[in-house]
């Protein structure tokens, strides 16, 4: 309620108010002693009653102007600052039940957990940035600010660019046949078959590759209800290696800038591989 | 469906075909193949009736695989083959007039399934009248249909639990000509199944003297 207007007003009012309580201590423990001493050696019965009578209202009227200074005092005062640094949570730590319900504490700790997890998760970033395994277009810092306008547009390609892209590179290699699905919106699924041996299905977001799948020649693409099955691993062991081996081929090759260099040369990769894993393997001469 | 590929494996010196064919099933599961069940291949002979001047009557072949159980299939040496559902034995009853079955020619071959990685491999006793005439081994390498690209893989990998017993390429893949591309159905295993019991029946009576 009271804002601080100035620290001393409040010390002030803090100190008269302490010395208001004194005051009103002593004023107490006056009336008491006066009732413990009992009445004082007079000449009458009357005389000694009437001074005790007196003494005792003396002393009660002490301590009813010390309690009416004090609440005029306590009215000064107000209420504790609320500017305190710590805001809400301090009030948390006001009136604790330590052992049932340590919120103060508990709240301690996950703020130091938690800056320390800031402070590792930031180091970690800047080790890792140094590895460039980024597959996304945006770059961070000074580079995004310095050419806003780049990132954004390898992301948004319209479906027709994506498909001419498409259409070049499967001209590119004889064995290779590429057909363009679009089962879900605008990012395009293609079915690559290579001669008789595979069929890799790769998904596409605009022209980033996102992921592959790799199957034999005689499994089907198909799901039951008829689109493009997208998820099944190969059941055979041999395109399960294929698959990892081509996917970390699309995560080697990633240009944000230039992405259908990447897609070029991804084809290629899976060319060879194709031509790799025509199984015509020759008789291993050392083992 | 793979390439596959069936040859005959003879009889060790000194055993019996029971004996060889375990002795079959340990190099395997040495090599740590799972086993996966059991497998029959059956053949029945026909001979068609009523043929016109000399010569001689064709004979049909009607086999079954146990890797396509609901299938049945009818095939001439050298010549078509036909593939239909199990119903089809119940239609050669019904065409005894024409196609009388030879029943003391029933060629079957028992054995184990084993399934190694990507491989398939079925090694069986061939008995022709409850007499063991001969051992067969089949491989099949799923993931490839074109049998001239992994001919040389499947040969090695014979070859490391035949020993020196491996074959030739089939006849079967050498004589096609489009590309040696296997279809989907079990044609041209049937094909060499059926060369195989021929060449069994063929041979004198085996050595299963010795039992």
């Amino acid at each position: 309620m009271s804002e601080p207007i100035s620290v001393g007003v409040n010390l002030d009012a803090f100190s008269h108010a302490i010395s208001g309580i004194q005051a009103l201590r002593s004023s107490v423990s006056r009336v008491f002693e006066s009732l413990k001493d009992g009445m004082k050696n007079r000449e009458t019965l009357e005389g000694r009653e009437k001074r005790f009578i007196s003494e005792f209202q003396d002393t009660l009227q002490a301590v009813n102007r010390d309690l009416n200074e004090l609440e005029r005092l306590s009215g000064l005062v107000g209420r504790p600052s609320e500017s305190h640094p710590l805001h809400n949570s301090g009030l948390l730590s006001l009136d604790p039940v330590q052992d049932k319900t340590p919120l103060y504490s508990q709240l301690l700790q996950a703020y130091k957990w938690s800056n320390k997890l800031q402070y590792h998760a930031g180091l970690a970033s800047s080790l890792l940035n140094q590895q460039s395994l980024k597959r996304s277009a945006n770059q961070m810092g000074a580079s995004a600010k310095r050419r806003p306008k780049v990132q954004p547009s390898t992301l948004v390609l319209p479906p027709q660019y994506v498909d001419d892209v498409i259409s070049r590179v499967g001209r590119m290699f004889p064995d290779m046949t590429i057909e363009l699905f679009r089962p879900n919106g605008t990012s395009a699924v293609l079915l690559v078959t290579l001669g008789k041996v595979l069929k890799a299905i790769v998904v596409m977001r605009s022209l980033f590759i996102d992921r592959t799948v790799v199957r034999g020649f005689n499994e089907n693409v198909y799901s039951e209800d008829g689109k493009l099955d997208i998820w099944t691993k190969s059941q055979y062991l041999v395109f399960q290696k294929v698959t990892d081996h081509a996917t970390t081929a699309l995560l080697h090759y990633q240009l944000p800038q230039m992405p259908d260099v990447v897609v070029r040369s991804f084809m290629a990769s899976r060319f060879i591989c194709c031509l790799y894993t025509s199984f015509s393997v020759s008789p291993c001469l050392t083992c | 469906m793979g390439v596959t590929c069936v040859c005959p494996v003879p009889v060790a010196e000194g055993k019996s075909v029971q004996q060889t064919v375990d002795i079959l099933h340990k190099k395997l599961e040495q090599l740590g193949a799972v086993k996966q069940g059991s497998f029959c291949v059956d053949c029945e002979t026909y001979q068609s009736t009523g043929n016109t001047g000399g010569q001689p009557s064709k004979l049909l072949y009607v086999m079954h695989n146990s890797e396509v159980p609901l299938s049945c299939m009818a095939l001439f040496e050298g010549g078509p083959c036909l593939t239909a559902d199990a119903n089809f034995d119940v239609l050669m009853v019904k065409l005894k007039s024409h196609f009388q079955n030879a029943k003391g020619h029933k060629v079957e071959c028992r054995g184990s399934r084993y399934r190694y990685c990507d491989f398939l491999i079925k090694v069986g006793a061939v008995t022709m009248s409850s007499s063991a005439r001969g051992i067969s081994v089949e491989v099949e390498y799923c993931p490839c249909v074109v049998p001239g690209d992994c001919w040389n893989l499947m040969r090695e990998f014979m070859q490391s639990f035949l020993g020196n017993n491996v074959p030739e390429l089939p006849t079967v893949f050498a004589a096609k000509p489009e590309g040696l591309f296997a279809p989907a159905d079990c044609v041209d295993t049937m094909t060499q199944y059926l060369e195989l019991f021929n060449k069994l029946r063929k041979l004198q009576i085996p050595p299963s003297n010795v039992r």
